[in-house]
C-alpha cells in the first residue's frame, strides 16, 4: 500500500528543550514518528507547537535534547542539510517565480544535482499529483488560495523529504476548501508514503487527519495516542478541554463521590491526574430522567448544527454546560429559557481526574 | 474599441462622476502649473537656446547649428563626455559594491526594527554637514601629506607617499562614492526589509545554501531597490561638477564642469548644448534601468 516501508522511527525527539529567556517554550519533549505515519500535533496557541516544528526543521536551536532523523543526530545540523520538508502556514511561495519554478526550486538548488530534464520530469509529475497541470507558467499571484497550498505542498514533496512538517497548513484557507484539502492531503500522503507531522489548533482537524495524535500543553506533551483513544480517554482535564467535546467541572473527591459546587456525582471511572476535575462528553448528557449522575442548570440557548443540536445550560454560579443532542435520536425537546432542568448522564460516562 | 468608448462616455455622463474628477484635477493643478513654469518651459528654452547664434559678447535668437558643431568637433568636449560616462559607471559600480552588503546587513540581518531604523539614520548623518565640506574634507585625507599617507608610512607599509590618491580619477570616485552610496543603500534596504523571512526559511528547507539563496531569492527580490538606487546615483553623478572640481585639481572635467565654465564666460548657447546632451544621457539611462524591472508592479 505504501511506497517505501522502513523499519523503526523516522523522527525521534529526546528530551528536547528550548527556552526563550527563563520561559521554557519546549519542556523535555520526547516522542517518535514512524515511517508512513500521519501524526497530528494539537495544542492551543502558545503551547509551543510551532516552535517544536521549527526546532525539528532546524530554524530554532534547542538548548537541550536531541533531534534524530532516520537514526542520525541532526540537532546541530543546519536546516538545508536535514532533508525535511516544511510547509508554512502562509505558504511562503517565492513571489518572483512561476508555479513551475517554485516547485522546481529544491531540485535545482538543493542537495541533489539533477539534470534539467530530470528536474522537468519530476516537477511535472509532482504538479500532476497535486492537481496543478496546466498552471505551470502562472505567477504565484495569479492562483487561488487552494492552488497556492498545493504549490507549497508540491514544492516540499518534490525533493522527496524524509519527513514533512506542516505548520497549520489549512489555517489560511476558508472552511469549505479546508475540508477538501484535508481529503487531498491524505490522498497525496498515501501515494507517497512520506510521514507527515501536522500542527494544528483545530481539534476536529487533528482527530480527523492523524493516525496518531499528540496533545501539546505549555511546551510539554500531555498525551500521545490514537485519536479514538484520546477522544475516549483524555489523560488530564486540559486535554479534555482542548478536545472541545467535554464539560469539565472543578471539585474534589470525597469517598465514592466527586463533590462540585452543584452537588456530588458518583464516581465510576478514575484517571490519575495532577489536578482534580470531572469531565463528561457533550453527547453523553441528557435531560431525560433515568440516568444516575447529574446536576441542575438553567437553559440559555441552542445552536442547530445539521446532524445535531447543541444546547447550552448555565449553573447558578455561571458555569456553562453543553449538551449535544443527535437528531438521529429523535426530535429535540423544547426548553424554556431561564428554567432549570436536571442534566444527567450514566456514571460510567463521566471521567474523574483524581 | 467602440464599446469601451461608450462605457467611458456613459461613466463620464454621470454627474457625480464628473464633479469627482473635476475635483481631482483641481488637486493636481498647482503642481502642473509649477512644473510647467519651472521645468517644462525652461527645458524647452534650453533646447531652443542651444540653436542660438553665439558671438563673443552676445547671443542672438538666430537659429544655427554652430554650437552643436563646436561641441562634436572638439576633442576636449568629446573626451569630457567619455570621462563623464567612465566616472558615472565607476561610481555606480562602487556604490553597488559597497552599498549592497550594507543594505543586506541592515535590511535582512538586523531583525530588530528599531536598530534597523537607527542604522539607516546613521547613514544619513553625514548629510547634516554641507556638501562642499564633505567633499573638501577628503583633501586632508587623500593628499600627499594627508592622513592616509601618514598612517601608511608610520605603519611602514609604504616608504614614499602615494601621490595618486588625490587629484586623480580615483579621488573623484572615492569622494562621489562616499557621498552617494547612501542613495543606493536606502532603496535596497527597503526592498530587503519587505522580504518575508518564511520565504528564506523555505528556500533553506528545500536545501539551498546561503549563496544560492542570495543569488536566486534575495537578489531578484531586491532588484527594484537596486534599480531605484541606481537611478538616484546616476542622475546625481551625471549632473556632478563640485566633487570633480574640488578633488581632481581640474584634471577631471565632467560635462557638468563644462556647463559651469561656459555659463561663467556667458557662452549660453554651448552651455545649453551640453545641458541637452546631459539630459538626453540621463533620459536614456533612466529608461534603460526601468526596463529591467516593472516598478509599478513591484512597489
Amino acid at each position: 500500500m505504501r511506497a517505501h516501508v522502513a523499519e523503526g522511527s523516522v523522527l525521534r525527539l529526546e528530551q528536547l528543550t528550548k527556552r526563550f529567556g527563563d520561559r521554557a517554550a519546549l519542556d523535555k519533549i520526547s516522542f517518535s514518528v514512524n515511517s508512513g505515519e500521519y501524526v497530528s500535533l494539537l495544542g492551543p496557541s502558545g503551547s509551543g507547537k510551532t516552535v517544536l516544528l521549527r526546532a525539528i526543521a532546524g530554524f530554532e536551536t534547542p538548548e537541550e535534547g536531541r533531534v534524530i532523523i532516520v537514526g542520525e543526530d541532526v540537532t546541530r545540523m543546519p536546516p538545508h542539510l536535514r532533508g525535511i520538508g516544511f510547509v508554512f502556514q502562509n505558504f511562503a511561495l517565492f513571489p518572483h517565480l512561476s508555479v513551475f519554478d517554485n516547485v522546481a526550486f529544491g531540485l535545482r538548488n538543493g542537495w541533489e544535482k539533477l539534470a534539467e530534464s530530470d528536474t522537468r520530469r519530476r516537477t511535472l509529475e509532482m504538479l500532476d499529483l497535486v492537481g496543478l497541470n496546466g498552471l505551470e507558467k502562472r505567477g504565484v499571484h495569479q492562483i487561488s488560495g487552494g492552488q497556492k497550498q498545493r504549490v507549497a505542498l508540491a514544492r516540499t514533496l518534490v525533493i522527496k523529504p524524509k519527513l514533512v512538517l506542516l505548520d497549520e497548513p489549512l489555517g489560511a484557507l476558508d472552511a469549505n476548501l479546508r475540508l477538501r484539502m484535508r481529503v487531498e492531503l491524505r490522498r497525496i500522503r498515501e501515494q507517497l508514503g512520506i510521514p507527515f507531522l501536522h500542527v494544528t489548533g483545530s481539534e476536529s482537524e487533528a482527530l480527523a487527519m492523524g493516525d496518531r495524535l499528540i496533545v501539546l500543553d505549555r511546551g510539554a506533551v500531555s498525551q500521545f495516542g490514537r485519536p479514538g483513544e484520546i477522544y475516549e480517554n483524555p489523560a488530564n482535564p486540559n486535554v479534555a478541554k482542548f478536545l472541545n467535546c467535554y464539560n469539565v467541572f472543578d471539585g474534589s473527591v470525597q469517598g465514592d463521590a466527586f463533590v462540585t459546587n452543584y452537588g456530588s456525582i458518583p464516581l465510576a471511572r478514575r484517571v490519575a491526574s495532577s489536578k482534580p476535575a470531572y469531565a463528561v462528553r457533550y453527547d453523553r448528557v441528557t435531560t431525560r430522567a433515568g440516568a444516575g449522575a447529574g446536576l441542575s442548570a438553567a437553559y440559555i440557548a441552542s445552536e442547530y448544527m445539521g446532524s445535531a443540536i447543541m444546547h447550552f445550560f448555565e449553573t447558578p454560579d455561571g458555569k456553562v454546560v453543553e449538551f449535544e443532542h443527535h437528531l438521529s435520536n429523535g426530535p429535540p425537546e423544547a426548553y424554556e429559557a431561564g428554567r432549570t432542568y436536571r442534566l444527567s448522564w450514566r456514571p460510567e460516562d463521566g471521567i474523574a481526574f483524581v | 474599441m467602440t464599446a469601451t468608448e461608450t462605457i467611458v462616455e456613459a461613466a463620464g455622463a454621470k454627474p457625480s462622476r464628473s464633479t469627482g474628477s473635476a475635483g481631482a484635477y483641481l488637486l493636481i493643478a498647482p503642481a502642473v502649473v509649477w512644473m510647467t513654469l519651472f521645468l517644462v518651459v525652461p527645458m524647452a528654452m534650453i533646447v531652443y537656446v542651444s540653436f542660438w547664434t553665439q558671438t563673443t559678447f552676445k547671443i542672438e535668437p538666430k537659429l544655427t547649428l554652430d554650437s552643436w558643431q563646436t561641441f562634436f568637433s572638439s576633442s576636449t568636449y568629446i573626451s569630457s563626455l567619455w570621462t563623464t560616462v567612465r566616472i558615472w559607471l565607476t561610481v555606480l559600480a562602487a556604490t553597488f559594491i559597497f552599498g549592497y552588503p550594507t543594505a543586506l546587513f541592515v535590511g535582512l540581518f538586523v531583525k530588530n526594527k528599531t536598530l534597523q531604523t537607527t542604522l539607516l539614520v546613521l547613514c544619513v548623518i553625514p548629510f547634516w554637514t554641507s556638501f562642499l565640506i564633505r567633499v573638501l574634507a577628503w583633501r586632508p585625507m587623500l593628499g600627499k601629506e594627508g592622513a592616509i599617507n601618514i598612517l601608511l608610512m608610520k605603519a611602514g607599509i609604504i616608504q614614499q607617499p602615494i601621490e595618486a590618491l588625490l587629484f586623480t580619477d580615483l579621488s573623484v570616485v572615492i569622494g562621489m562614492t562616499q557621498i552617494y552610496v547612501v542613495f543606493m543603500v536606502g532603496p535596497i534596504a527597503f526592498m530587503l526589509g519587505r522580504i518575508d523571512p518564511n520565504i528564506l526559511e523555505a528556500a533553506r528547507d528545500l536545501g539551498a545554501g546561503f549563496w544560492r539563496i542570495l543569488r536566486k531569492i534575495i537578489f531578484p527580490l531586491s532588484l527594484p531597490g537596486v534599480v531605484v538606487g541606481a537611478i538616484f546615483v546616476s542622475v546625481m553623478v551625471l549632473g556632478e561638477f563640485a566633487t570633480s572640481a574640488a578633488l581632481s585639481g581640474r584634471k577631471v572635467n565632467l560635462l557638468g564642469n563644462i556647463i559651469v565654465t561656459q555659463v561663467g564666460s556667458l557662452k549660453w548657447a554651448l552651455a545649453s548644448v551640453v545641458g541637452v546632451i546631459l539630459t538626453f544621457i540621463m533620459g536614456v539611462v533612466i529608461a534603460g534601468l526601468l526596463r529591467i524591472v516593472d516598478l509599478k508592479k513591484e512597489l
